[in-house]
């Protein structure tokens, strides 16, 4: 069995406005591991995530990250940070600079490293992901999918010990996802340790190497992909078969195809959808 | 169709020209306002020649009580009771040439070329004969009731004092052509070769001082003050030492020769009348005047048919005095011989051009100070403006600041800080005269002493916070640790600077903090003394420019701070999660990810607040401050023109505002995200 990269112990947490939304979740990750979180909105998917980074603080439970408990005060938060990437829904790319500073950005203010040293990983991780022609270019002139990979080289310049992708493709058009999920799998293909939370039952069955379904902020069930097509529990396949009734219908699939988008968008609970401005 | 028209139409569109020619424009046209017309105008001469009843050549010249004396060759003396308008015959004192005169207080001594010295003690005493017994001595001073220096050829010195002679002669034999006493101790003696001595104790020892010219034939020497020595030499050179004791010494370049060091002429005699004229004598009709310690010397107009040479003047002030010369001339001036322009006696102000004459020079200061304090007020406005929002917009509470510690450690800090807050509730109190609770004024009573009160103030703040400190619980849930301390100092600051008007804040912070003063000093303690010019002067000579810009950049501050503030709240959070995502701290996140993209938004808001800045900038004038709005108050009590100077005001505010305006409409333009904002361009 391969080291333990992170591993969550009775995570809890209580919005201040009373929202127990994640309730004693527990799950290992283990290296070079890709593991999906899915479960319906609401359920605590994001929460869970943005705990590990501490993005936001869990009210109860152990977050360790090699080992070494990262949720307490004594923890070094940058630094934590550092070690873990992390995938924003929305893309979060610095508008104000061009694609290529995005990447180095944290490379020469975390890593110390000279403007020429990360530049020059900043190009090798941007053509991981296939956006080497952009380089140049200022994420307000990129498409959807551009800029979620522009964002997934930013996590990797830093090479974390894992990555966190919170629904990376939902704020994206139909015709976008591909790209992104393409590229995701390529890094799930070399070995990266990353969590997933996704609405892509698909792709999560195909790349992911362990799928946990959160419920109302519980692990209701955990294993190996192939509870996707063999859930255990009853929850899980009331939710798998809604996930079908909910998949595109084949009219409105059409005339995705055909351009006239922006249908790609699940809202997620939070209200944070892509910009318009 | 504009372009189908042609003609002036064209030509002359306004709209046509681009931004940057319209800047030139407008400026020239300010340039073109206040640019000096040459008008006819006609100078005379300060001096009035009057009557001496001589022909004989007049040697010296000094002021004696309210009498003034001339000295002349074979004996001459003359005295005026008046001034030297009119003047009187005295008997001659023997036959021999007088040569040099001094007095000190009441008395008075006459060098005549035999080496016979003339002495008056008291006023309309009877003249004394003394002996010195020597030959070739050119100088004399007086340095007390009874007792002269003499100077001469060879290095002769001599000092009569206790009515004896004293051979004070030095091993620099160079001859000496004068010698002056500033006071009855210090004293210098000039001479050949750049010789210059100086005594400190009236004359009985004598120390060589290093001359800037060692070729010079120094001729007259004046010690004003202990600040301010000037001599001349027969070459024209003007010599100055302003360290005390006549230490070091240099050869003035003279602006006005194009920084000559001699004003090429033959010089025989300067006097000193203030800390900052001069005259100087030589022959050939040479008179000058210097109002500017010999930086700028100017040739007097002599008077029609005098044409002398010039041997020594005596002032009773700096105005009215007289100078003397060869064949029996004296001149007279009430106004230091200043030449007088005529023409302009009576300025007309109603015609622009002389109204701008006058002016131009006052506009321009006030432009040039208005621009000072606005680049500077702008800088300090911004930084603090930046400062106070992230301040405001910090996340950090009490709670945040002392989650690492255990419970029983704040309750030791509550202990703690309770200790101060009584001992400054105690002592606070303890200033408070007796109250005497009869009347409603009383209940102000404690106010009488504004210390103890802010003690009293500050001791209740720290005992109530101390005891939530003492009374808190694990989780740290009092409301006490949702305060977020920063936040509350910048918003104690920005309602302050917000409610308050802005002529108030102008004159507590210069007449009631005395920031200036105390800034002042505190960059002299630094720095040194800044002086009256250069870059020392510009920072920090006048109070009033850095009271002026403190108050206009935390005023400003307080004000773009809101501005600012708001700019960041309108950068989507997700922003902030993600520079922390990488690692960044939070002021890291702030300084590289936030804040450039809060500042682009808020360029134009803040350029009003800049602009704001400018026109607030105009009431530096109550606390004295010499900037635009001010000197045209100042033109006017001079020319009346109540229209024209404020006209000219205007425009100088419209230029510095609308050139502001289009330095900020370009570095929005320049910082513009592509792809992000409808902006359409300015
Ligand atoms: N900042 C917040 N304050 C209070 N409640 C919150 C906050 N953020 C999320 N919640 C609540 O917590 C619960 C879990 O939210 P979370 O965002 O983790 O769900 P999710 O599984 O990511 O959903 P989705 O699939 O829609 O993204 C929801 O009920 C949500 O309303
Ligand atoms: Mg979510």
């Amino acid at each position: 069995m391969p080291e333990i990269v992170l591993s969550i112990r009775d995570l809890h947490k209580m919005y201040a406005g009373g929202v127990h939304a994640v309730r004693g979740v527990s799950f290992d990750v283990h290296e070079g591991e890709s593991v999906a979180i899915i479960g319906s909105s609401g359920s605590g998917k994001s929460t869970v995530l943005r705990c590990i980074n501490r993005l936001i603080e869990p009210t109860d439970g152990v977050i360790e990250l090699r080992g070494e408990q990262i949720n307490t005060p004594s923890a070094d938060v940058n630094r934590v940070r550092s070690r873990i990437g992390m995938v924003f829904q929305s893309f979060e790319l610095f508008a104000h600079l061009k694609v290529v500073d995005n990447v180095t950005l944290g490379l020469r203010h975390v890593r110390g490293m000279s403007k020429d040293e990360a530049e020059k990983v900043a190009l090798e991780v941007l053509g991981r992901v296939d956006m080497l022609e952009r380089v140049d270019a200022y994420p307000g002139n990129l498409s959807g999918g551009q800029k979620q990979r522009v964002a997934i080289a930013r996590a990797l310049a830093m090479m974390p010990e894992v990555i966190l992708f919170d629904e990376p493709t939902s704020a994206l058009d139909p015709e976008l996802i591909g790209s992104v999920l393409q590229t995701i799998r390529g890094l799930a293909d070399e070995g990266m340790t990353m969590v997933i939370v996704t609405h892509e039952i698909n792709f999560a069955r195909d790349v992911a190497d362990r799928i946990v379904y959160l419920d109302h902020g519980q692990v209701a069930e955990e294993g190996p992909s192939s509870i996707i097509n063999d859930p255990k529990t009853e929850r899980l396949q009331k939710f798998l078969s809604s996930m079908h009734e909910d998949e595109v219908p084949e009219a409105i699939e059409k005339e995705l195809v055909d351009g006239n988008t922006g249908y790609g968008y699940v809202p997620d609970g939070k209200g944070a959808g892509p910009r318009v401005r | 169709m504009r372009t189908a028209t042609p003609g002036i139409e064209r030509i002359f569109s306004w709209s046509s020209i681009d931004s940057k020619s319209r800047v030139v424009i407008l400026v020239s046209l300010l340039l073109i306002c206040t640019i000096p017309q040459s008008t006819g105008q006609e100078t005379i001469t300060g001096w009035g020649e009057v009557e001496s009843w001589t022909d004989n050549d007049l040697n010296a010249a000094v002021i004696h009580g309210t009498n003034v004396w001339v000295f002349g060759d074979f004996g001459t003396v003359r005295y005026s009771e008046d001034n030297g308008a009119t003047w009187h015959n005295h008997s001659a004192l023997g036959n021999a040439d007088l040569i040099a005169a001094d007095s000190l207080d009441d008395s008075m001594a006459v060098l005549s070329a035999d080496g016979i010295i003339h002495m008056m003690f008291g006023l309309d005493a009877d003249w004394e004969k003394i002996d010195s017994g020597q030959s070739g001595i050119n100088g004399i001073a007086v340095t007390g009731e009874q007792s002269v220096v003499i100077v001469g050829d060879k290095g002769a010195i001599w000092q009569y004092t206790d009515e004896t002679w004293w051979n004070r002669t030095t091993t620099f034999n160079e001859n000496l052509h004068d010698v002056a006493f500033n006071g009855d101790q210090d004293g210098l003696a000039v001479g050949d070769a750049g010789t210059i001595l100086a005594t400190n104790d009236g004359g009985a020892t004598w120390d060589y001082r290093a001359a800037p010219d060692a070729d010079s034939s120094i001729v007259s020497v004046s010690y004003f003050n202990p600040y301010r020595m000037f001599a001349v030499s027969d070459s024209g050179q003007i010599l100055y030492s302003t360290s005390p004791g006549g230490f070091e010494w240099q050869l003035r370049e003279i602006e006005s020769m194009d920084y000559e060091t001699t004003l090429a002429t033959t010089l025989s005699s300067i006097e000193v009348v203030s800390s900052s004229r001069i005259l100087f004598a030589g022959p050939d009709g040479y008179l000058g005047l210097s109002l500017d310690q010999g930086l700028n010397v100017e040739r007097n107009i002599l008077p029609a048919g005098v044409n002398t040479s010039f041997n020594d003047h005596a002032m009773f002030d700096y105005v009215v005095g007289i100078v003397v010369g060869d064949s029996g001339v004296i001149l007279f001036t009430d106004r230091a011989g200043e030449n007088e322009d005529i023409g302009f006696e009576i300025p007309d102000y109603n015609n622009f051009g002389e109204f701008v004459e006058y002016a131009d020079d006052m506009l321009l200061a006030g432009f040039i100070a208005t621009v000072k304090i606005v680049v500077f007020g702008i800088l300090l406005g911004f930084t603090i403006g930046v400062i106070l929002a992230m301040l405001k917009t910090a996340p950090t509470s009490f709670k945040n600041v002392l989650e690492r510690y255990s419970t029983n450690q704040i309750r030791g800090l509550g202990a703690y800080c309770s200790v101060i807050g009584l001992w400054l509730l105690y002592t606070g109190v303890s200033r408070f005269p007796e109250l005497q609770l009869e009347g409603l004024e009383y209940i102000f009573t404690p106010v009488g002493d504004p210390r103890g009160f802010a003690m009293f103030a500050l001791g209740l703040a720290i005992v109530a916070i101390s005891i939530q400190f003492i009374l808190a619980d694990k989780k740290l849930s009092g409301p006490l640790f949702k305060v977020r301390p920063l936040n509350s100092l910048a918003t104690v600051y920005t309602d302050f600077f917000r409610n308050t008007p802005l002529i108030v804040q102008f004159m507590f912070i210069h007449f009631g903090l005395r920031l200036g003063m105390r800034i002042q000093q505190l960059m002299e303690g630094t720095f040194g003394d800044p002086g009256i010019d250069g870059i020392d002067y510009f920072f920090y000579g006048d109070r009033t420019f850095l009271s002026a810009i403190f108050t206009l950049g935390l005023n400003s501050g307080a004000y773009q701070c809101e501005t600012i503030r708001g700019a960041i709240s309108a950068i989507p959070s997700g922003q902030m999660e993600a520079g922390r995502s990488i690692g960044l701290t939070y002021l890291g996140t702030m300084r590289l990810v936030i804040l450039p993209q809060a500042i682009r938004i808020c360029i134009p808001p803040i350029g009003n607040e800049m602009v704001n800045l400018v026109l607030n900038s105009s009431l530096a004038m109550v606390i004295g401050y010499s900037e635009l709005s001010r000197q045209g108050k100042l033109m006017i009590a001079t020319t009346f023109q109540i229209f024209s100077a404020w006209g000219l005001v205007m425009i100088s505010y419209f230029v510095v505002t609308w050139t502001l305006a289009l330095i900020l409409r370009r570095l929005e333009d320049t910082t513009r995200i592509p792809g992000l904002g409808i902006s359409g361009g300015s």
